[in-house]
């Protein structure tokens, strides 16, 4: 079938790069956004725009709130098929409590785990999820989307798609296909360096959209590369490859146990009954220990395991802002009196090298020009992505046209669909999370169908005004997208100003980056499409008055 | 490249094997991975490493083979063979580690 192997990497690069590139679209796109998904949560619940707080108090804040929590009447409903017998109206044995926070972070992520009684898996806890203001412990509505970290997040790894984690996969292969997409791509190019430098936008459109291609797939290789490649680590033990769990698992357990055993942190409760010592002591003594050995003291995340029982122990880990290794540097607590278990060793260089890979692609360090970095690099996959479709289309559509077949037709509009498309869901999601009134019902709900229908358009839109690309033209909908975006762009920074007055000049004056950074960004955003569209109208409209003045001249 | 763009249409025994290619790339690969990362870890922690570092190690390697094999079961002249070396060894593969396990025990 193929004569050489760079005729083959060439038909891999193509084949599977048209059409797992449109997932890897989102999850560069998305995962570009999520960079500032924190920033992007405070623009779209006003409630919360308020600065980033330490963790609060156990004591005053944290245990209240604890002890309040509940499984929510879904989450009950749903395990209830996992149980024999009914189940309880109330959970009392908490399994455990943690806290999660992180330096952007104004309010605070709350978990609880409950011990269901007769649980057919006597292993498997119900959960309850809340996000509270940590000055005073107020909860926060739970239809409160944080359009950042609890949508687009998600989206970056996941398409939202979580029946059997479904998404999960399709991004895990398209991850495994960037990476194969990159090694094929610099086999099919023999002249890679050169291309470093290679960008001719003047040129005839076909060679300029491959220069662009090129350029930057190769100025963004290593970032490519490593993001598609820690992302599948990140996930690989969990869900792609998890020996530990399956074909492994006792060799696991031995694991436990031994860990267990020389570690001193008991994996399972005692079944007596024990009380809890005052928690923000162990704080302040692992803040203490962590300030001798000279590292940044903010607690990252909180766990209680065992509450409640005399197995009960109370694990502090520290926010790893200062350096790109994920680190925990967790110290362990006895719940019942307070007394030190343990302080977790230096990492081994195996863990050393996990924790820098995880900690590259997951950014928990405190260092914005990085951040913006990281937005450029994910932008870039993005644009290269693009261009390979638009490749794609450009090098076939007039023999499509000449053949009278569709196939370079449909693959433009999937293409318009996917870059201009996924911008307007985006957008969509931001102006109907202004749009839509406080208070109603679902209003979560309503945020979601709004991205999802904003997409499903924007895809129908492209379809109806595909048919000039039969022809060997271009598609219309390149353009009106465009503009739409700009629009939609602006709207959002203009329903921002109208219903939480909070405008540029006031967050600008204010130095309150998360919304200034978000609105300043859409502005930008408008600008470029704005120009795009102009532009393309432009050639249309030179396109369209060349035939007549020929056909002028011929009369 | 042109050439390769009208590769496909083809009759249909062409078709089959670009089926058997793109399978064997895909879940040939995966076998493959999974035996070769399932025995990395066994063997790992079976020289002494801690089961999460050999687990993640594994991973890391198992993951840049199935990269490998990948490229190498869309260009191989016989994708057939792809197939049955992918399955053959990833079974093979998994194998060891289940042994090394029920040795550790």
């Amino acid at each position: 079938m193929f004569t050489s192997f760079r005729q083959a990497m060439a038909w891999l690069h193509t084949w599977f790069g048209l059409v797992l590139g449109f997932v890897l679209m989102a999850a560069f796109f998305f995962g570009a956004l999520s960079v500032f998904d924190r920033e992007i949560d405070r623009w779209a619940i006003p409630s919360t725009r308020i600065e980033p707080q330490p963790m609060p108090s156990f004591e005053q804040v944290l245990r209240p709130a604890f002890e309040r929590m509940q499984p929510t009447r879904a989450a009950v409903d749903a395990m209830r098929s996992r149980v024999d017998g009914p189940m309880p109206e109330h959970f009392d044995t908490p399994v455990s409590w943690s806290a999660y926070t992180t330096h952007r972070d104004p309010v605070l992520s709350l978990f609880a785990g409950f011990d269901v009684p007769n649980a057919k898996d006597p292993e498997e806890a119900i959960w309850a999820e809340e996000t509270i203001d940590p000055r005073d412990g107020r909860l926060l509505p739970v239809d409160q989307l944080k359009v950042g970290s609890g949508f687009f997040y998600p989206m970056h790894y996941g398409l939202t798609l979580d029946w059997k984690n479904l998404g999960i996969w399709i991004v895990g292969l398209s991850a495994l296909v960037m990476l194969a997409a990159l090694v094929s791509g610099v086999v099919m190019h023999r002249r890679i360096f050169r291309e470093f430098f290679t960008f001719r936008p003047g040129k005839a459109r076909l060679r300029s959209v491959l220069d662009l291609h090129n350029l930057t797939g190769v100025v963004a290789l290593p970032f490519h590369f490593f993001f598609a490649f820690t992302g599948l680590l990140i996930f690989a033990a969990t869900y792609y490859f998890p020996v530990g769990h399956t074909q492994l698992h006792e060799l696991h357990d031995l694991h436990a146990e031994a860990e267990a055993r020389e570690t001193g942190l008991p994996h399972q409760r005692a079944g007596v009954a024990a009380g809890l010592a005052n928690v923000d002591a162990m704080v302040a003594e692992a803040r203490r220990r962590w300030e001798a050995k000279g590292k940044a003291g903010e607690v990252g995340f909180l766990w209680l395991q065992h509450v409640g029982d005399a197995n009960g122990h109370v694990s502090v880990y520290r926010a790893g802002t200062d350096r790109i290794a994920l680190v925990g540097d967790a110290i362990h607590f006895k719940a019942s009196t307070g007394e030190l278990i343990r302080e977790e060793p230096a990492a081994t260089p195996v863990g050393r090298v996990a924790e820098f890979l995880t900690g590259l692609h997951l950014q928990h360090f405190r260092h914005w020009l990085l951040r913006w970095l990281y937005v450029f690099g994910g932008l870039t996959g993005a644009v290269c992505i693009a261009t390979g479709f638009i490749f794609f289309v450009e090098k076939r559509k007039r023999q499509h046209a000449q053949q009278g077949s569709q196939g370079a037709r449909v693959v433009d509009a999937l293409a318009v669909a996917s870059v201009t498309g996924m911008v307007l869901a985006a957008l969509g999601i931001l102006v109907a999370n202004r749009l839509l009134p406080e208070d109603m019902v679902g209003r979560g709900d309503w945020q979601r169908y709004a991205f999802w229908g904003s997409w499903v358009l924007a895809l129908l839109h492209a379809a109806w005004r595909s048919a000039p690309v039969a022809q060997g033209r271009a598609n219309p909908a390149w353009r009106e997208q465009s503009a739409a975006i700009a629009v939609m762009a602006l709207a959002a920074v203009l329903l921002n100003w109208a219903t939480t007055g909070d405008h540029l000049l006031r967050t600008l004056a204010a130095g309150y980056w998360p919304v200034a950074g978000v609105d300043l960004s859409l502005l930008a955003c408008a600008t470029v499409a704005g120009l795009v569209a102009r532009r393309l109208w432009a050639r249309a409209a030179a396109k369209s008055a060349a035939p007549m003045a020929t056909e002028a001249k011929h009369a | 490249m042109s050439q390769v763009s009208t590769t496909f249409v083809q009759p249909r025994a062409a078709r089959l094997q670009i089926v058997a290619r793109i399978g064997a790339a895909v879940l040939g690969g995966y076998a493959f991975a999974w035996g070769f990362v399932a025995a990395g870890a066994s063997l790992m922690f079976a020289a002494g490493m801690g089961f999460h570092d050999a687990e993640f190690l594994a991973s890391l390697l198992g993951v840049l083979a199935f990269l490998v094999v990948f490229l190498w079961a869309i260009a191989t002249k016989r994708p057939w063979w792809a197939w049955l070396g992918l399955l053959g060894a990833g079974g093979l593969l998994a194998g060891v580690a289940s042994l090394v396990q029920a040795a550790l025990l």
